[in-house]
């Protein structure tokens, strides 16, 4: 149920309310009071049925059905030429005349929701009225005075009623709108700021070991000349560069950022060799930032010739590296199994991690 | 001379002929190319037609790779090495389906051409690394059943192109390493079609004792 259709089951709500305290109230004193024919009791009875069937679905706060709107209205009208044509003599439009503003609300409980049906159900109402107090006898200037007065009012004071439920409408949907639109605009801005933290995040996590590493050069701590400097250099080349290519849209994002790592060592004068074999299998990013982070470290310590393959085969993806000389790097195994060794003057680094 | 190795290089581009023909020749012993030529007719021609080894490039002038010569080539009893630009395993493995006896890619240079070379003049496989690596992330269903060792080697031979490093690492000699891949392509030449090279393949296999009949 929306905003809107919540508020108008309200008002129709207070609506039903307004006709049971008005026929109770208003209307059954002057009907004690006066000498009404037999029809005045039978409308009375249709019109208090007429509230009781429709408060079933109000008092639910459900819509009213069709048939229920179309026979309470048909009643409605049919009780109220009834009760007028049950009237003592020259009652029209007089304190008597207990039937005239109670069928205006009663319409309005029923067709509140179908203004064009409303207007012209009161026409039909009015029109009905205006005929049986003509045709009641000859009225006099007084007398039509008095009726227009009558008319006039409770009229104008239903059709208020009606504009001030269509306005309070009106707002209500308009203010469900903007709150959509707000929380909408809410969730995408939450949803930014996600997205930049996760961002600042991975490059932060990228630069860790670049940012001392420049600070130290800067300093003149670091000597630029020694093997361990260069190799950190190195590192620190590597992992930026992979890091570029971590967003970069591609059919194969692990051959890319492998292929980056490579394109770096390559640069520094290395001989590398990339050799790929099996089908593209998806893994994750971070997935993907481990099985890397050992080849660029491996990458980085080599010093003339690397050999990098990857394999995807039987539910596994097999990222190795073996490159002459270079230290044994730190193999910290997560999800992603990291082993290293050295053979002769060769280091052999493989990250292994099963897609299932 | 009458054993000395001769090839038919088939390759659309003059330089890699060129170049084929002198890594070739300068192998010990060397093996001489006694034809060459951009169309694979020169295989079937002259001198090329009886030369011990055809060297393949797949990719001739055409889109399509021209594996109806090879399977013209191999069913005539040619041994075939081929040797293409295009590194994907699907290809390298309908190549060895159609009883090619090795598949090296062009970024693979004389170090695998020249004993691949050899290797096919006397009717023996040859398996490089991309080769292995094909054959260890082969998806197929009809895959040869490796044992654990075989898989193993496959996969250290494919990571680091040393089978000196490969013999290191598993404790085993460098020839056994090599008939560990030389069995691996005797069961894959088991399955699927038949071809001369293939058959010829299983039986040198038999008569060096590198499998038993009961295998079959």
């Amino acid at each position: 149920m929306t905003a809107g259709e919540q508020v108008f089951a309200s008002i129709r709500l207070a609506l039903l309310g307004v006709v049971a305290v008005l026929q109770l109230g208003l209307s059954l004193p002057p009907l004690l009071a006066h000498d009404h024919g037999p029809g005045a009791w039978v409308a009375f009875g249709l019109l208090a049925l007429v509230t009781l069937v429709s408060a079933g679905w109000i008092a639910r706060r459900r819509p009213l059905p069709t048939a229920v709107v179309a026979g309470g209205a048909a009643v409605v009208l049919g009780a109220s030429v009834v009760a007028t044509a049950a009237l003592p003599a020259d009652a029209h439009f007089g304190a008597a005349h207990w039937s005239f503003g109670l069928v205006g609300w009663h319409l309005l409980v029923l067709l509140a929701d179908r203004v064009p049906a409303l207007l012209a159900a009161f026409g039909a109402h009015l029109v009905a009225e205006i005929t049986q107090f003509v045709l009641a006898g000859s009225p006099d200037r007084t007398e039509v005075g008095a009726a227009g007065v009558v008319v006039l009012g409770v009229t104008s004071f239903q059709l208020g009623v009606l504009l001030l439920a269509r306005v309070l409408l009106r707002n209500a949907r308009q203010a469900a709108e903007v709150a959509v639109q707000e929380e909408r605009a809410a969730t995408r801005a939450a949803l930014a700021e996600q997205w930049a933290r996760d961002l600042r995040a991975g490059f932060a996590g990228g630069l860790g070991t670049t940012l001392p590493l420049l600070a130290d050069l800067a300093d003149g701590v670091l000597d630029p000349r020694a093997e361990d400097t260069r190799r950190r250099c190195a590192f620190a080349a590597t992992q930026l560069r992979r890091l570029f290519a971590e967003h970069d849209e591609v059919p194969d994002p692990l051959v890319h950022e492998v292929a980056a790592c490579v394109d770096v060592a390559e640069r520094r004068g290395l001989a590398v060799s990339l050799a790929v074999s099996g089908a593209v299998v998806p893994v994750p990013t971070d997935v993907r930032r481990e099985l890397t982070g050992p080849v660029a470290a491996a990458l980085s310590a080599a010093r003339g010739r690397a050999r990098v393959s990857l394999l995807r085969a039987d539910g596994e993806v097999r990222l190795a590296v073996i490159a002459d000389a270079g230290p044994v790097v730190d193999a910290v195994s997560g999800r992603v199994d990291v082993r290293c060794e050295a053979y002769g003057g060769q280091t052999r680094t493989e990250a292994r991690w099963r897609t299932s | 001379m009458a054993d000395e190795l001769t090839a038919v290089v088939v390759d659309d581009h003059p330089a890699v002929r060129a170049g084929v023909a002198y890594w070739l020749s300068s192998g010990v012993p060397p093996v001489r190319v006694v034809a060459e030529g951009e169309d694979v007719r020169v295989a079937w021609l002259d001198e090329g037609a009886d030369a011990d080894v055809v060297i393949l490039d797949l990719h001739l002038a055409g889109p399509t790779p021209v594996l109806g010569d090879l399977r013209r080539l191999v069913e005539a009893g040619r041994r075939v090495v081929v040797y293409s630009m295009r590194a994907d395993d699907e290809i390298a493995l309908q190549c060895l389906e159609l009883g090619a006896l090795c598949y090296l890619t062009k970024a693979e240079g004389a170090e695998h051409l020249v004993p691949a070379t050899r290797a096919a003049a006397a009717g023996r496989p040859y398996t490089p690394p991309s080769l292995a690596g094909a054959l260890a992330g082969d998806p197929s269903e009809t895959r040869p059943a490796l044992s654990a060792r075989e898989a193993e080697v496959l996969v250290e031979w494919f990571q680091s192109e040393s089978k000196d490093f490969v013999a290191r690492r598993l404790g085993i000699s460098v020839s056994t390493v090599n008939s560990h891949l030389e069995r691996i392509r005797i069961k894959y030449a088991l399955i699927g079609r038949e071809a001369p090279t293939k058959a010829a393949l299983v039986a040198r296999a038999i008569q060096d004792g590198l499998i038993g009949v009961d295998d079959l």
